[in-house]
């Protein structure tokens, strides 16, 4: 569902993304793990279509990102890192211009809605304006909006932030049914989120990735080293960051 | 081949694009009450300065009425096209618009007929002055008619090149300076007292007199206001139009790289 093979970008002399390469497929929840300027939402904006890369290839759904952007962002649901939406739209009216957007109409508009509305649980801010949501409803819309066309991959950048505790347990429930169906690809920077979640990790340091691993194989090397999971990643972390020739 | 087929648009689904940003653009504008008081103020505006000349000339006439519009309209047209993309990009509403199954082409025309349609309400809504006059007297109903068609060239250009600017800057205000600015330049480079100063300042270009000829706006809009409607006239509109949208799309597909 998403294959990403050489991947580079650059933003002026910063190397965002080096080199790099992983899969996804469908019926997988992938969690995205690193540190804040990492290279997750660079990444995930080049999936969207977003950005451009400099260098190698991105394909979703078996489209090219470079060649068919439209069929890109046809097959994905993207919920951006800050969540910007038009804050002067009620929500119903904004739901219903992204569905527009993707060719929805008529009865599949409908039911589509009453799907994400349900699964979302925005029945109470309905005919409310975005600006007056708070932001735990402000983060379902925006969820809502990524999911109402039913796209076989789904990403989520930072998709917990600003949710309470009950709220994030919610989500997380959520995104692992969406996980049965879909190919769903998710940031955080919380391991405990990814953990609970994902069927595999990506762990992303600096533009390259660290690891890409089951979470059951990650636990297993964890419990041979005699170290928890996050003491495990950590090291990991930690001794991508040293610079050559430390430690030798 | 496949891949081909998947990234054409049909013309019916290229429109249906353009429909729904420029219905939302237009929802935005009404909801937060922009379109509303910008209307208003600019009719009152408008209707008192063509009301005063006209008591005191008497004559049922509206030509110092399109003769007078050009200044106030290089204020008010910035105005409206200054949030077309900047509010986008501050808002960071753009990633979600462009993550979105669209082409540039088609939001940037959306929004674009979005703001037309707004300044044609404005236009329309200073439709009672030639009612009022055909009321009085006989005025000439086809100089008329080619004045309002001037009106709407002179906006479609102001607010193609006003996006531009929009989609150029990050700021809403340093957008409507700019659009001002370039408006100005359109607007006098056509008048007489700055084509005689630019002449007498550089006398072996005859700059003035070129600026006048070649880029000003007021030569082509006169003509319709004089109730003559030619090719040439209407062909810089819709070249130099066409070629800032062309330009906005452009702009915005690079932003992205």
């Amino acid at each position: 569902m998403i294959s990403v093979e050489h991947v580079t970008k650059r933003y002026g002399a910063t190397l965002a993304v080096d080199d790099v390469s992983f899969r996804v497929e469908r019926g997988e929840v992938v969690a995205f793990l690193g540190p804040n300027g990492a290279g997750k939402s660079t990444l995930l904006r080049m999936l969207s279509t977003w950005l451009a890369a400099d260098a190698g290839v991105i394909t979703v759904a078996g489209h090219d990102a470079q060649r068919e952007p439209l069929g890109v962002r046809r097959s994905l649901g993207y919920l951006p890192e800050h969540n910007a939406l038009y804050e002067t739209m009620r929500v119903d009216r904004f739901l219903a211009f992204v569905g527009r957007m993707h060719g929805l109409a008529g009865e599949r508009l409908a039911q589509r809605t009453r799907w994400v509305v349900e699964a979302c649980q925005l029945e109470g801010v309905l005919g409310k304006k975005i600006q007056h949501c708070s932001k735990g409803f402000r983060q379902r819309v925006g969820v809502a909006a990524a999911l109402i066309h039913d796209p076989p991959v789904v990403l989520l950048d930072e998709p917990t932030h600003g949710l309470d505790p009950l709220q994030v347990a919610l989500f997380l429930e959520f995104v692992r049914a969406l996980g049965k169906e879909h190919a769903v690809l998710f940031s955080t920077h919380v391991l405990s989120e990814a953990v609970a979640v994902a069927d595999r990790l990506l762990v992303i340091n600096r533009g390259r990735i660290l690891l890409d691993s089951p979470v059951a194989a990650m636990h297993e090397r964890a419990r041979a080293g005699g170290r928890t999971l996050e003491a495990e990643l950590l090291e990991l972390v930690r001794a991508a960051q040293q610079p050559a020739g430390v430690g030798a | 081949m496949s891949a081909a087929h998947s990234e054409r648009l049909s013309p019916r689904a290229f429109w249906s694009g353009v429909h729904l940003v420029a219905a939302r653009e237009l929802g935005a504008a009404f909801d937060s009450g922009i379109a509303t008081i910008a209307t208003i103020a600019l009719t009152l505006l408008a209707s008192s300065i063509f009301m005063n000349e006209f008591f005191l000339t008497g004559t049922v006439d509206m030509t110092p009425f399109f003769d007078l519009l050009p200044l106030l309209l290089a204020f008010f047209l910035p105005a409206l096209s200054m949030r077309l993309w900047a509010e986008e990009k501050k808002s960071r509403t753009i990633e979600l618009l462009f993550t979105l199954p669209i082409r540039p082409l088609q939001a940037v025309l959306g929004k674009y007929l979005a703001a037309l349609a707004l300044y044609g309400l404005f236009l329309a809504c200073t439709l009672p002055i030639p009612v009022m006059l055909c009321a009085l007297g006989a005025p000439d109903l086809g100089a008329i008619a080619s004045g309002y068609l001037g009106l709407v060239a002179f906006g479609a250009l102001f607010l193609a090149f006003g996006g531009l600017l929009s989609a150029l800057a990050r700021d809403q205000i340093v957008a409507f300076v700019t659009s001002t600015l370039v408006g100005f330049a359109f607007v006098l480079s056509g008048e007489e007292r700055a084509v005689s100063v630019l002449d007498g300042l550089f006398p072996a270009l005859s700059l003035g007199s070129f600026l006048r000829e070649h880029l000003s706006v007021l030569v082509p809009y006169g003509e319709f206001v004089r109730g003559v409607v030619r090719l040439s006239a209407g062909a810089y509109f819709v070249l130099l139009s066409g070629f800032f949208l062309w330009a906005t799309a452009l702009v915005l597909e690079r932003d992205r790289a």
